[in-house]
């Protein structure tokens, strides 16, 4: 907490602070790091194995591949989400499970899962994205900048 | 509520175990691995390929020794069809963050000692993976010498379409 707060409180509200400090379950921060890292390592095996699966038996280079492993990702964390199988995994993983791509799938679904008593358009419809619309927003927008940057590099010739 | 969950991880665990268990038995197979077939996770070194008939190796053999040469590269395959010569290489995968460099460095070298070939240079795995392919297909008999030219220059076609 910051000093300045600390420098507001009464005493009875510090000493509060002291106890509930002694008391707090401390979080296992290596273990949970450690979840994360070898379940997220195993979506990203699993996704170079779908890549090199669609590079072995259809026509797409290694370039082009991207767009369809990517779509078969999400379809399948959409999928399992929609099981209730990724929301354990969400569990146990934790960011392991929500950065690579399938926890965007994961965000939609489980919106619009939450949502559906709302009815389809107003519920579903209205709050599918409510989760995943700021990763669009932000991905878009972080796109555009990052291409700016290479454009003007190139035009500049350091690139 | 505990014996539920402690029922459904011995279902998960018991899942776990098949998984590993067909994965196992899956590669104990005594059939012959063809080269493409693990061309994308192990080095093979395909020999050169000339897809015109009765034409002399040893000059593809020395541009395939030329790219070999190039200490981040660890895999090469070189195709020469009748006007194009194709150069597949994979790359040394600290070395991927220079690629472009690496691509440009093989150019330069290819056109400065052989000047009258046309070069078209790739890095891609599909490339590569279609190159041991024709390899094989020409090997094994089931390509002509035609149908191999017109595969090769579908791959060649293929290297255009990434850029």
């Amino acid at each position: 907490m910051a000093s300045s707060k600390q420098k507001n409180m009464t005493p009875q509200q510090r000493k509060y602070q002291q106890l509930q400090q002694k008391h707090e379950i401390k979080r296992p921060v290596l273990k949970n790091c450690l979840k994360a890292f070898f379940v997220g390592g195993i979506i990203c095996v699993i996704g170079q194995a779908i890549s090199y699966f669609y590079i072995y038996f259809f026509d797409f280079t290694e370039q082009s591949v991207g767009n369809p492993t990517v779509a078969t990702m999400v379809f399948l964390s959409m999928l399992m989400t929609g099981f209730g199988i990724y929301d354990r995994l969400g569990q146990f993983a934790g960011a392991g499970s929500a950065v690579p791509v399938t926890g965007f799938g994961n965000a939609v679904i489980s919106a619009a899962i939450e949502h559906r008593t709302e009815g389809f358009v107003l519920g579903v419809g209205g709050n599918m994205f409510k989760l995943a619309g700021s990763v669009i927003l932000f991905g878009v927008f972080s796109a555009f900048v990052v291409a700016l940057v290479k454009t003007l590099l190139v035009i500049w010739g350091v690139l | 509520m505990e014996q539920r969950d402690g029922n459904q991880m011995k279902a998960i665990h018991r899942w776990i175990l098949f998984t590993c268990l067909l994965i196992l038995s899956s590669c104990n197979q005594t059939q012959q691995v063809k080269d493409s077939q693990l061309a994308l996770m192990k080095t093979t070194n395909p020999s050169p390929i000339v897809t015109e008939k009765n034409k002399d190796k040893s000059y593809v053999k020395e541009i395939e020794q030329d790219v070999s040469a190039f200490p981040e590269l660890y895999d090469v395959s070189v195709v020469k069809g009748k006007k194009d010569t194709l150069v597949v290489y994979k790359v040394k995968h600290l070395h991927r963050f220079k690629m472009k460099k690496i691509e440009k460095g093989i150019n330069k070298m290819l056109e400065k000692r052989y000047p009258d070939e046309n070069f078209t240079i790739s890095s891609d795995y599909k490339i590569f993976l279609e190159t041991v392919r024709l390899d094989e297909r020409m090997k094994n008999g089931n390509y002509t010498h035609q149908t191999a030219e017109k595969r090769f220059n579908e791959i060649v076609k293929m290297t255009k379409d990434l850029k």
